[in-house]
C-alpha cells in the first residue's frame, strides 16, 4: 500500500481526534459535591504519616494521630490519651494514666499495652535521641491496664513538651504494621480516617468512634497545589476552603494583603511564635568579632519599618530571640529603634572610618549575607532593605542568594558572615531553638548554628538544660541576657501565622502551634 | 525509508549519550549536598556521620566516572533507581506522570494548530485587511507574553472572574482547558505566522495562476491548493514548538498543579535529587529526538520532492 500525502493526513487527524475523544470520555470525573466537606490546600503531598518517619506533613499527621498530651495555649500542657501524669523521683519517673474507652480506627482498644508498644517504637533509640525523653529513656512498666510508668537514668529537659510534638510521639495501631514491625496503613486514634491519598490530594472521613468532640462536618479534603499564586487562586474561586500555615500550604503577608481585598474571603492572622533572628558570623567576618560591630548592625535595621511594608504591618518587630507567646520566654524587651547616627558613632568607635564604604586596616567593611527564600519566604526583599540601611551607615552588604539544597550546606559549614534563622516555634520552643542552635556541643543539626560560644554560654544553657521547677525560668532567662548584652544575634521580626478561608468556613482559629491542623473548631455553612 | 530511519536513529543515540554526559555534569556540579537533605528527611536531625553513611549508601563517595557508569547501566536498563527525596522507584513515578504531561502536550498541541490555522488562514484571505492585522497583533501579544503570565491571567479571568473552568487540577476535561490554552499560546502566535506567511508565499506561485484560469474561487484555491503545500514547512515549524513545550511544562504544571513530568523535573532540580533530574532529562530528551524523527517522516510523507530523494 502506498502512503500519500492526502492519506497520510487524514490518518493523522483521524488518530488524533480518537485519542483525545477517548481520554475525554474516559476520564470525565465530575466535581465532587463540597457540602460536608473541609478542603484545604497543601503545598506538596502528605508522604509517608509512619509517625516515626520525618517525611510527612506534620498536620496530615495530626488528623490521625494523638499525643498523650496536647500542647495548649501558653504552653499549658493538656490532657489526651493520658487523663494524668505526674512526675515522680525528682523527675526521673513519669506516671501515666490512660485515657479510657478509647479506639484505633481498626478497632484495636488503646491502652497500656498499645502505649508500651508504640513508646518503645522510638524511646531509647539513637534515631530519636535528639528528644531528651529518648536520651534519658531508661525502662517501662505496665502498671496495670491504663497506668503505665516510664523510667529515665536523669531528669529530661521539657519532658512534657516533648510528650505533646507530632513525631515521634504520636500512637499508631499496634495491627497497622507489617510482620517485620514496619508501618502500613495510618491507623491512629485521631478523628479524621485516611480513606485515599495520592500524589493530588489526601482524603479523610471523620471517624465515628472518636472519644472526643467530633467534628461537624463529615469529610476533610488536603488538595495539594505546590505554586503559591495557585493556591490563592483557588481559594478565591472557590476551590478550596482554608490556605496557610508556615509548614502546610504557606501565604506571604503580599497574599494575605490582596486576599483581604476579596470579599469572598476571610484572612486570619495570628502573632506567631517563630521569631526571624539575623546571625553573626565572627568566625568568617573579623569585623563580626568586634561587639560594637555587631550592634551597629543590629540598630542600623529598621524593624518597625520591614514590619509594617515587607510585612504589611502582620508581624511585630522582635527585641527578643522569643516571643511572649512562649513559655520561658523570659524578660520581653522592646525591638531596638533604628538609629543610624549611634551605629555610625559605634563603627567610628571600633575603628571603621570613611565614606562610602568604611575601611580599617586598608580592608573595607563588606560582609556577605546568605539568604534562602526557599527556607524564608521573603527574605530576599527582607536582605535587600537591610543591604540599602547598611550602605547608609557605610557597611556594604553583599547579598547572597541560595536554594534550599545549598543552604543547607553553607549554614551548615558556616559560609556566610551574617545569616537568617528561623526558632522552632511552639512546641519546641524556648528549649529547642536554645540547644539546637546555641549549644555548641549539640552538633545534631543540618541548620548550623544561630550562635555558640563554648566557653560563656554553654555553661548557662547547660544550667538551664538541668534546672527544674522555679529554676527554670531564672536559668534561662541568664541565656537571653548573655545574648542581649552580647549582642550575640540580631532578633528582627515575630513572623506572624496567616490563613485565609473562605465564607463557608465559619468559627475558625489559627492552630496553637505551626505544626497541627486547625479543624477543630471549624463549622461549615451550607 | 529504512535507511533514512536507521541512520536518524543511530545519531539520536550519539546525541542521547553526549546529552546525558552533559547532564550528569551539572547536575553534579550543582552547590549543595543531597545528603544532608535526605538525611534531614529521615531524621528530625541529622548527625555529621549521619550524613556521610547516607552519602556512602546513595554512592557519593564514589568517583564521578564510577557513578555515571553505574548510572548508566542501570538506565539503559530501563532503571532509573530510587527517588532520593521520596523513596520511591523512579520508574514509577515516571509512570504515572508520563501521562499527564503528554495530555498537557498533546492538548496543548492541537489547539495551537487549531488556532494558528484559522489565524494563519483569515490573514491570508484578507491580507493587509483587519483580520490580518488583527492576527497578527494577537500572533505578537502571544509570542511576546510569558507563559507563566499567561497562566496568571487565564486563572484570574476564567477561574477567579468567571468561575467557568477549575484553577487547579487534573480531574477531568474542564481542568484540562486552562492548561491546554496556556500552553498553546506560544506555539499558536508562531505556529500562525508560519501559516500565513506561507499561505502568502504559496497564493504568488504558478499553480494559484493556473487554478485562477480554471475558474476556482480565493477560497478554493487556498485549502486545496495553498495549505497542503505548506504542510511540510508547518509540520517542521510544529515539531520545534512541540519539543519546546516540554520546557513550557516545567512552568504550567505546577501552576496548575498537574503532576506531570515538569513539575517532577522541578522537585528534582531543587532537591539535587539527581536519579530524578537525570531520568526526566533523557525523558524529554529522547521526546525531542523522536518528535524530530516523526517531523522528518511525516515531511518526507508530505513533500513528494524529498520522498523521491530517499526512495
Amino acid at each position: 500500500m502506498s502512503v500519500n500525502r492526502r492519506t497520510f493526513l487524514q490518518g493523522t487527524a483521524g488518530a488524533i481526534g480518537l485519542a483525545m475523544a477517548q481520554g475525554a470520555l474516559s476520564k470525565i470525573v465530575y466535581a465532587q459535591d463540597a457540602a460536608g466537606t473541609l478542603r484545604v490546600a497543601i503545598a506538596k503531598p502528605a508522604g509517608n504519616l509512619d509517625p516515626q518517619s520525618h517525611y510527612a506533613i506534620w498536620a496530615i499527621q495530626d488528623l490521625m494521630f494523638e499525643p498523650l498530651v496536647r500542647y495548649g495555649k501558653g504552653g499549658q500542657i493538656e490532657p489526651c490519651l493520658a487523663t494524668g501524669w505526674e512526675i515522680e523521683d525528682g523527675g526521673k519517673t513519669l506516671h501515666l494514666t490512660l485515657r479510657q474507652g478509647v479506639t484505633f480506627h481498626d478497632g484495636t482498644k488503646f491502652d497500656a499495652t498499645a502505649c508500651k508498644w508504640n513508646l518503645e517504637r522510638w524511646m531509647g533509640l539513637e534515631q530519636f535521641s535528639w528528644m531528651n525523653c529518648s536520651k534519658q529513656f531508661q525502662s517501662l512498666e505496665v502498671i496495670d491496664d491504663y497506668n503505665v510508668a516510664v523510667h529515665f537514668k536523669e531528669q529530661p529537659l521539657a519532658l512534657m513538651q516533648e510528650l505533646t510534638y507530632t513525631r515521634p510521639v504520636r500512637f499508631l495501631s499496634p495491627k497497622s504494621v507489617d510482620a517485620d514491625g514496619k508501618f502500613k496503613d495510618p491507623v491512629g486514634t485521631g478523628p479524621w480516617v485516611q480513606l485515599s491519598a495520592d500524589d493530588t490530594q489526601s482524603v479523610f472521613e471523620h471517624y465515628d468512634g472518636y472519644w472526643g468532640d467530633k467534628p461537624t462536618y463529615e469529610r476533610l479534603e488536603a488538595k495539594v497545589i505546590p505554586d503559591a499564586r495557585s493556591r490563592v487562586a483557588a481559594l478565591r474561586a472557590g476551590q478550596i476552603d482554608l490556605v496557610g500555615g508556615f509548614w502546610i500550604a504557606p501565604l506571604t503577608a503580599e497574599e494575605g494583603k490582596q486576599l483581604e481585598s476579596d470579599e469572598s474571603v476571610n484572612v486570619v492572622v495570628d502573632p506567631g511564635n517563630v521569631t526571624l533572628v539575623m546571625a553573626f558570623n565572627p568566625d568568617r567576618a573579623e569585623a563580626l568579632k568586634d561587639q560594637q560591630v555587631r550592634k551597629a548592625v543590629s540598630i542600623a535595621i529598621d524593624r518597625a519599618a520591614i514590619s509594617k511594608v515587607l510585612y504589611h504591618g502582620y508581624a511585630k518587630p522582635a527585641g527578643n530571640i522569643f516571643s511572649g507567646a512562649l513559655p520561658y520566654a523570659g524578660t520581653q524587651y522592646d525591638a531596638p529603634a533604628r538609629d543610624a547616627a549611634a551605629a555610625s558613632a559605634l563603627l567610628e568607635k571600633a575603628g571603621w572610618t570613611g565614606s562610602p564604604i568604611r575601611m580599617k586596616d586598608g580592608k573595607p567593611l563588606t560582609l556577605e549575607l546568605v539568604v534562602s527564600p526557599d527556607a524564608v519566604p521573603g527574605s530576599r526583599v527582607i536582605a535587600e532593605v537591610i543591604q540599602a540601611e547598611l550602605k547608609e551607615i557605610g557597611i556594604d552588604l553583599v547579598v547572597r542568594s541560595v536554594d534550599h539544597a545549598s543552604k543547607h550546606t553553607d549554614m551548615l559549614e558556616q559560609k556566610y558572615d551574617l545569616g537568617f534563622f528561623l526558632t522552632y516555634g511552639a512546641p519546641y520552643d524556648p528549649f529547642g531553638s536554645i540547644v539546637a542552635l546555641c549549644l555548641s556541643t549539640f552538633h545534631n543539626d543540618v541548620e548550623g548554628k544561630l550562635v555558640t560560644d563554648a566557653v560563656n554560654l554553654d555553661p548557662l544553657i547547660n544550667a538551664a538544660m538541668v534546672a527544674s521547677g522555679d529554676q527554670i525560668q531564672p536559668a534561662i532567662q541568664k541565656v537571653y541576657d548573655w545574648l542581649r548584652d552580647n549582642d550575640a544575634i540580631a532578633p528582627l521580626v515575630y513572623v506572624p501565622s496567616i490563613w485565609a478561608h473562605s465564607k463557608r468556613v465559619q468559627g475558625f482559629a489559627s492552630p496553637i502551634t505551626e505544626y497541627d491542623m486547625p479543624y477543630e473548631n471549624i463549622v461549615l455553612a451550607s | 525509508m529504512f535507511h533514512f530511519i536507521s541512520k536518524r536513529l543511530k545519531h539520536s543515540l550519539v546525541l542521547l549519550f553526549l546529552a546525558s554526559l552533559v547532564c550528569f555534569t551539572l547536575v553534579v556540579s550543582a552547590p549543595g549536598n543531597v545528603a544532608v537533605l535526605i538525611a534531614e528527611l529521615r531524621g528530625a536531625v541529622a548527625t555529621p556521620g549521619y550524613v556521610d553513611q547516607v552519602a556512602e549508601e546513595i554512592g557519593l563517595h564514589k568517583p564521578l566516572l564510577m557513578r555515571y557508569v553505574d548510572w548508566l547501566g542501570d538506565a539503559v536498563q530501563g532503571d532509573f533507581g530510587i527517588s532520593y527525596r521520596t523513596g520511591q522507584a523512579v520508574n514509577a513515578d515516571l509512570s504515572k506522570r508520563i501521562l499527564v504531561t503528554g495530555m498537557l502536550i498533546a492538548g496543548g498541541g492541537v489547539i495551537a494548530t487549531l488556532i494558528s490555522l484559522i489565524l494563519g488562514f483569515l490573514g491570508a484571505f484578507w491580507p493587509y485587511r483587519l483580520p490580518d492585522r488583527a492576527s497578527r497583533g494577537l500572533a505578537l501579544i502571544g509570542a511576546s507574553t510569558p507563559t507563566f503570565f499567561v497562566g496568571a491571567l487565564m486563572i484570574y479571568a476564567f477561574s477567579v472572574s468567571f468561575r467557568i473552568f477549575p484553577s487547579f487540577g487534573f480531574e477531568g476535561p474542564e481542568s484540562w482547558v486552562l492548561p491546554w490554552l496556556t500552553v498553546a499560546v506560544l506555539p499558536a502566535a508562531v505556529l500562525s505566522r508560519v501559516v500565513r506567511v506561507g499561505l502568502e508565499d504559496a497564493m504568488s506561485s504558478p499553480f494559484v495562476l493556473t487554478a485562477k484560469s480554471k475558474g476556482l474561487g480565493r477560497t478554493a484555491i487556498l485549502l486545496r491548493e495553498a495549505l497542503p503545500n505548506i504542510t511540510p514547512i508547518f509540520i517542521n515549524a510544529l515539531g520545534t514548538q512541540v519539543g519546546l513545550m516540554t520546557a513550557t511544562a516545567i512552568i504550567v504544571e505546577p501552576l496548575f498543579a498537574w503532576q506531570g513530568l515538569g513539575d517532577y523535573f522541578l522537585a528534582g532540580v531543587r532537591f539535587r535529587d539527581f536519579m530524578v533530574v537525570q531520568a526526566c532529562l533523557l525523558l524529554f530528551l529522547s521526546f525531542f529526538i523522536v518528535v524530530n524523527l516523526v517531523v522528518d517522516l511525516a515531511v518526507m510523507l508530505t513533500d513528494p520532492r524529498i520522498r523521491r530523494q530517499w526512495s
